[in-house]
């Protein structure tokens, strides 16, 4: 009885040790997920107070909660990541739950080429891709709400992305997407009667009016992403873009109309200390929508100065 | 507009053909191209690699190595190397996303251009039980300082080598006896240092993050607290106002400070207790004329003794 005891402490001491060395290296985030294989979990709130002397302003000195995402992500093959993101937005008083992003990313397709597959936030400009809470600012810029629609451009599809074999970094993008249109029914007064060019009677809306802030791309979307970068200095770095993007308009049953956007973005980033850090970024987006009346072109830009002063806070502003 | 679109697609198209004919003629032959995470672990594939490698670092000596920025520039030197060396243990997690970016199957995890310098390390404070936020930015692999334990560059370059070794395809004798060269003159100097610190063993000292108990460790000093109340949380009153009562009681000395920590913490800390804040360095940092991996430590060790003797004085 003894030597078995002394057998099994002596196990378990061994054990112990063999836990303080380093067997093998540290599993990757998305990797983590032992002993059930499960996916790496988080959780990230995005709540936000706001003081207004504007009466109507239903969010009049609240706090409110804008959004909780929960992300799930993980390897499910060598150079195969999916990364899944469920969003409960609160629209006005209503929660609604969606999926936000649910895709699978192909890490290398072929030499340089990777590709990505499922609802993604398209990789169109600077700030498009990057989810609210890992903005700089609690809104998004009027320009990407104006031309894109509240939650941005996000798609249903796949991207093919490509890392030029240069030696400075140039990045193509490539996809093609499937948006669901808006749905609603288009007020009395905002309707006329139009004669197309072939002289047929159409309803059209001509004034979007209330539907102007909700224009967006829809149906199949077609997006491309031009970006380069260069460390300017040793402690600096320019990245400049250019992006287009082709599609219908969100509300395309009433409106008829085809858009095209375009977008310029140059952001400068200078590391002062290890932690201190200034970023001057610009964003400006180009917008060309046919309807059957003729041809609306809008354009709408920001600008956003921001300063890492140490390691926990920042601050900045943006001009829309 | 339009036009004007496609024209400049089309013109960085023909310059981007043009750009890499021109980079395929001229890239160098020959060498094993290795991109490390810190400039500590360059210095030791320097010494292992000799003339057979190019090393470079992502990061600087002067960087807080747990919160350096991917930048676009480190995806391409990804995308060129062979061999991508690196902390592991959570500290350089900054590396995952770039090495996904680079596209570059030689160097992702389980690849043999992949090399995790802390395989067979023993390593110090593996948290045990349940883990969480409230414990601040704990690492679950252990404490990842082990760099700063000169010792450990046996760990290091063996993982170096093994890896050197594979891509050389066998021919492993020019890295091997580099690195035995190296570690013999190491281990000479570390002697050389802790007899150096023998006088002063067992000093106790506090220092702002928990990056020294490696180094702790290997030259017998005792550390008693630490200027954030868990790591990578900012110092507040009530825990500085408990740790001068500990440091007083204790009769602490030093405080150990990485350069790019604020000091206001831990002035306030010394003017009330009466120690000395010494900058130590936590990584080989060129811009400083640290140049390798034994100066890092003759300069810590140097400044260590320096700082104690005026302390012994006053």
């Amino acid at each position: 009885m003894q030597k078995y005891l002394f057998a099994v402490v002596l196990l378990l001491s061994a054990n112990l040790f063999a836990q303080d060395v380093m067997e093998k290296p540290t599993p990757l985030p998305g990797m983590r997920g032992v002993p059930s294989n499960i996916p790496d979990i988080s959780v990230i709130g995005n709540f936000y107070g706001k003081v207004s002397e504007d009466k109507t302003d239903t969010e009049r000195n609240r706090l409110t909660t804008k959004e909780v995402e929960l992300a799930l992500q993980g390897y499910i093959y060598p150079e195969m990541k999916e990364s899944v993101v469920i969003a409960a937005h609160k629209h006005g008083e209503d929660v609604v739950f969606e999926i936000c992003e649910g895709y699978v990313s192909f890490l290398k397709v072929i030499d340089n080429l990777s590709c990505s597959v499922g609802k993604i936030h398209v990789d169109f400009g600077k700030i498009n891709k990057v989810h609210q809470h890992h903005r700089s600012y609690v809104d998004q810029p009027q320009v990407i709400t104006n031309f894109f629609g509240d939650h941005g451009l996000v798609g249903e599809g796949a991207n093919l992305s490509y890392l030029m074999p240069l030696p400075f970094f140039f990045q193509i993008d490539i996809s093609a997407w499937r948006i669901p249109a808006h749905s609603h029914e288009a007020e009395e007064s905002s309707v006329a009667n139009l004669t197309d060019a072939e002289g047929n009677t159409i309803d059209k809306i001509l004034v979007p009016g209330e539907c102007e802030n909700e224009f967006g791309l829809a149906d199949e979307v077609y997006t491309t992403r031009y970006w380069f970068s260069f460390p300017s200095t040793e402690k600096s770095e320019i990245e400049f873009g250019l992006s287009g993007a082709k599609g219908r308009g969100s509300h395309y049953e009433h409106h008829k109309d085809k858009a095209e956007v375009f977008g310029a973005d140059l952001t400068y980033k200078l590391w002062l200390t290890s932690y201190e850090r200034i970023i001057f970024q610009n964003e400006l987006l180009y917008l060309m929508r046919e309807v059957p009346v003729g041809t609306l072109k809008r354009y709408g830009w920001y600008s956003f100065l921001n300063y890492r002063f140490n390691k926990y806070w920042d601050w900045g502003f943006r001009y829309d | 507009m339009k036009k004007i679109f496609i024209y400049v697609i089309c013109e960085i198209a023909s310059l981007t053909l043009a750009m890499t004919f021109l980079c395929n003629l001229c890239s160098a032959k020959g060498r094993i191209n290795v991109v490390t995470s810190t400039e500590d672990l360059a210095d030791l594939i320097k010494v292992v690699g000799g003339e057979k490698v190019n090393v470079v670092s992502l990061s600087k000596g002067s960087q807080d190595p747990h919160y350096v920025e991917p930048r676009p520039s480190m995806v391409i030197l990804l995308k060129k190397a062979d061999m991508v060396v690196r902390i592991g243990m959570d500290l350089d997690i900054w590396v995952d996303s770039l090495i996904a970016a680079s596209r570059n199957s030689r160097i992702i995890y389980g690849a043999v251009g992949y090399v995790d310098t802390s395989v067979g390390l023993e390593r110090l404070e593996i948290p045990t039980g349940k883990i969480d936020g409230s414990m601040g930015d704990i690492h679950i692999y252990g404490n990842p300082h082990y760099w700063l334990d000169p010792e450990n560059a046996k760990v290091i370059t063996k993982n170096v080598l093994n890896g050197l070794a594979k891509l050389s395809r066998g021919a492993p004798t020019y890295f091997e006896n580099n690195r035995t060269e190296y570690l013999k003159k190491l281990e000479a100097k570390i002697n050389a240092l802790q007899e150096k610190l023998k006088p002063y063993k067992g000093t106790k000292i506090v220092t702002y993050h928990n990056s020294w108990p490696y180094f702790a460790k290997r030259f017998g000093l005792g550390i008693v607290g630490f200027v954030e109340p868990k790591p990578g949380i900012p110092p507040n009153p009530s825990h500085i106002a408990a740790l001068i009562e500990k440091m007083k009681k204790e009769k602490v000395k030093i405080i150990v400070v990485e350069p790019y920590f604020s000091q206001k913490a831990p002035k306030t800390i010394a003017s009330e207790t009466g120690t000395k804040i010494v900058i130590l360095l936590p990584s080989v940092d060129e811009k400083k004329g640290i140049k390798t991996f034994i100066d890092l430590f003759e300069y810590n060790i140097n400044k260590l003794i320096d700082a104690l003797k005026l302390q012994s004085a006053n």
